[in-house]
């Protein structure tokens, strides 16, 4: 018979019982089994004495020395505590840290900004001495008052001047940066560029085309979301127009059970884009926002140098053709060289004013749909008129099904009769043969 | 009267007079708790330096949660036990010599020593935090992390092996006390 079966208790609990870590329930229930049980009060003896035997091991006083270093330093790492309460970090290790970072920090700031600082200085520094020399050729007399003159440097100067606005800077060579290859091109006096292209015409007295500043081509696409649909498509042509601007081509679509939609492509003037765009975007939400801008200032240039360069072929024709005297065929070829001219002048006249004017307005293509909330359809529950509808569906389908029988048999019949006779008779004749005679009775 | 948790939470505003009232009354226990786990006093004294140095620079991250006692016997085993690694494997080697060189002398303290040291680690900690620190079960569990239980096994455990180790020693040292006379 083991101890469990004998005694209510273990001698674990006896252990907790003397340590107080029993429930005062079962406390009192061990209590009153120890009075009656002479083992389990062994053991609890025994573990009295253990821990008597363990009170043995007692050890000397705390030296008193500990208590001053201690609360020396408590004194002063007191203060580090309260500091903690406020977030701070006294260690001095991370200050220096916090220090060194800053440091590193300003020394890169200015590491980066003051060369960029300089840059800037010696550019526009570089602009304003562009400038003075526009002003000393402008001064100057040049043969012919020609747009092209010429610096002490050997670069093409007037008629490009207003290139050198601010942004668009030039370095200490005369050449110009802020437009890219394009300006390069048409100041660095490359042979067979632009600017090529510019000199010879020059050399031919014919005005260079006046260009402000870079001409951009800007287009922008913005697709909305609108709660209000029927608030924010009301609303498209108005703050366009506010705009200055108009409408270029507008289609919507109302299709019932789905999300209704317009899509535009509004024109307004290059100034109004940003606050166009701005004016849209209070419309509903901005689902996708795309911008591009394309410069044909390049191109711009070329074409206004072709068709003054034309005019004055033409010009130089039309001379030719109202003091010289020749034959009679020469005098047409002129008249059919000056009529291809003029053809040439219009349809370049027509490019620049294109040209001009998609510079001047901005396009912009709205996509406005419509947040869309199914709805009850009226209509599918008028169970009249789906019958109506089904009986007019049933009666086309019984007429075209007649109507395809009858073509059928008319297209056809001929042909089955036909084949019916050819085959169906012999083999009528065939049967009867192999089937014999029937017996007699 | 103040309760520890009381004073902890008023050095954490920064009052000096809070600190210097739980270190009197942890001064001796701390420094027995070391004293009786290190023979060397001048290092029991000074780990009981670092517990409260220790204290002072983490006053800030303690939350009354758990009992003071606990939090403060918890950094203190911490600090033992980082003690006992570095020295570790020496006193492995040296421990039992020390019991034998030991087992003629009279001292009962050192007996006690003696056969503590020859506990399995765990349930000597167990052990003497129960006995010297007068810590509950549930917070001998929470300072080693191990369950209630466990904790009440092992401590039996240990009490155990100690009946047999002391008992019969208590005799024969009585006995060589007694011889004399």
């Amino acid at each position: 018979m083991n101890r469990s079966t004998q005694h209510a208790f273990e001698p674990e609990e006896i252990m907790a019982y003397l340590d107080g870590e029993l429930e005062a329930r079962q406390a009192a229930a061990l209590a009153s089994h120890l009075e009656h049980c002479g083992e389990c009060r062994t053991i609890a003896a025994q573990l009295r004495q253990v821990s008597e035997r363990l009170l043995d091991f007692q050890i000397e006083p705390c030296p008193l020395k500990l208590g001053e270093k201690i609360l020396q330093q408590g004194n002063t790492d007191i203060h580090a505590v309260s500091m903690l309460q406020f977030g701070k970090k006294p260690k001095p290790f991370r200050s220096f840290a916090w220090a060194a970072a800053a440091a590193i920090v300003l020394l890169l700031i200015v590491a980066v900004s003051v060369p960029n600082y300089l840059r800037r200085k010696m550019a526009a520094n570089e602009t304003t001495r562009v400038d003075q020399y526009r002003i000393s050729v402008d001064n100057a007399t040049v043969p012919a008052a020609g747009p092209t003159a010429t610096t002490s440097r050997g670069r093409a100067v007037t008629g490009l001047q207003t290139l050198a606005t601010p942004g668009i800077a030039a370095d200490s060579n005369g050449n110009f940066h802020g437009l890219g290859d394009h300006a390069e091109g048409i100041v660095g006096g490359v042979p067979g560029g632009t600017a090529g292209k510019l000199e010879a015409q020059h050399a031919e007295g014919i005005e260079a085309p006046e260009i402000r500043g870079p001409m951009i081509v800007q287009t922008a696409s913005i697709t909305i979301l609108a709660q209000n649909y029927d608030q924010a498509s009301g609303q498209i042509q108005p703050l366009t127009s506010a705009r200055g601007g108009y409408v270029q081509d507008m289609s919507a679509n109302s299709q019932t059970g789905t999300a209704r939609s317009v899509s535009a492509t509004l024109r307004v003037p290059d100034k109004q884009l940003e606050g166009f765009l701005g004016d849209l975007r209070k419309l509903g939400h901005v689902e996708q926002e795309t911008r591009n801008n394309r410069e044909v200032t390049d191109a711009y240039i070329d074409l206004t140098a072709r068709l003054k360069t034309a005019r004055a072929t033409e010009q130089r024709v039309v001379e030719l053709l109202g003091t010289r005297t020749g034959k009679l065929s020469d005098v047409l070829e002129a008249e059919q060289e000056l009529a291809r001219i003029r053809g040439e002048i219009e349809s370049m006249d027509g490019q620049r004013a294109h040209m001009e004017h998609e510079v001047r307005y901005a396009t912009v293509q709205v996509q406005l749909n419509e947040e869309y909330r199914e709805q009850l359809n009226p209509e599918s529950f008028s169970t009249g008129r789906r019958l109506r509808n089904s009986l007019v569906e049933g009666l086309g389908n019984l007429a075209a099904g007649i109507t395809g029988t009858a073509i059928f048999v008319f297209a056809y019949g001929p042909s089955i009769l036909f084949w019916l006779a050819v085959i169906g008779i012999p083999a009528w004749f065939i049967w009867r043969r192999f089937r014999g005679t029937p017996k007699k009775t | 009267m103040n309760s520890d948790e009381q004073l902890i939470l008023e050095f954490q505003k920064g009052s000096r007079d809070a600190f210097r009232e739980i270190f009197e009354r942890y001064r001796e226990p701390l420094y027995g708790f070391f004293r009786r786990r290190l023979e060397n006093p001048a290092r029991a004294e000074e780990l009981t330096q670092e517990c409260f140095l220790a204290l002072i620079r983490n006053a800030a991250r303690y939350e009354p949660r758990a009992s003071f006692r606990s939090y403060l016997y918890g950094i203190a085993v911490n600090l033992a036990s980082a003690e006992w690694r570095k020295s570790g494997r020496e006193v492995e080697q040296t421990e039992h010599h020390d019991c034998a060189a030991r087992e003629g002398n009279p001292d009962a303290a050192l007996w006690v020593r003696c056969a503590l040291e020859n506990l399995e680690k765990t349930d000597r900690e167990i052990l003497m935090l129960r006995e010297y620190e007068q810590l509950s079960y549930s917070e001998i569990a929470g300072i080693l992390r191990l369950p209630v239980n466990t904790v009440r096994s092992r401590l039996f455990r240990a009490r155990m092996a100690l009946k047999e180790k002391l008992m019969p020693v208590q005799g024969d040292a009585h006995r060589k006390i007694e011889e004399p006379r």
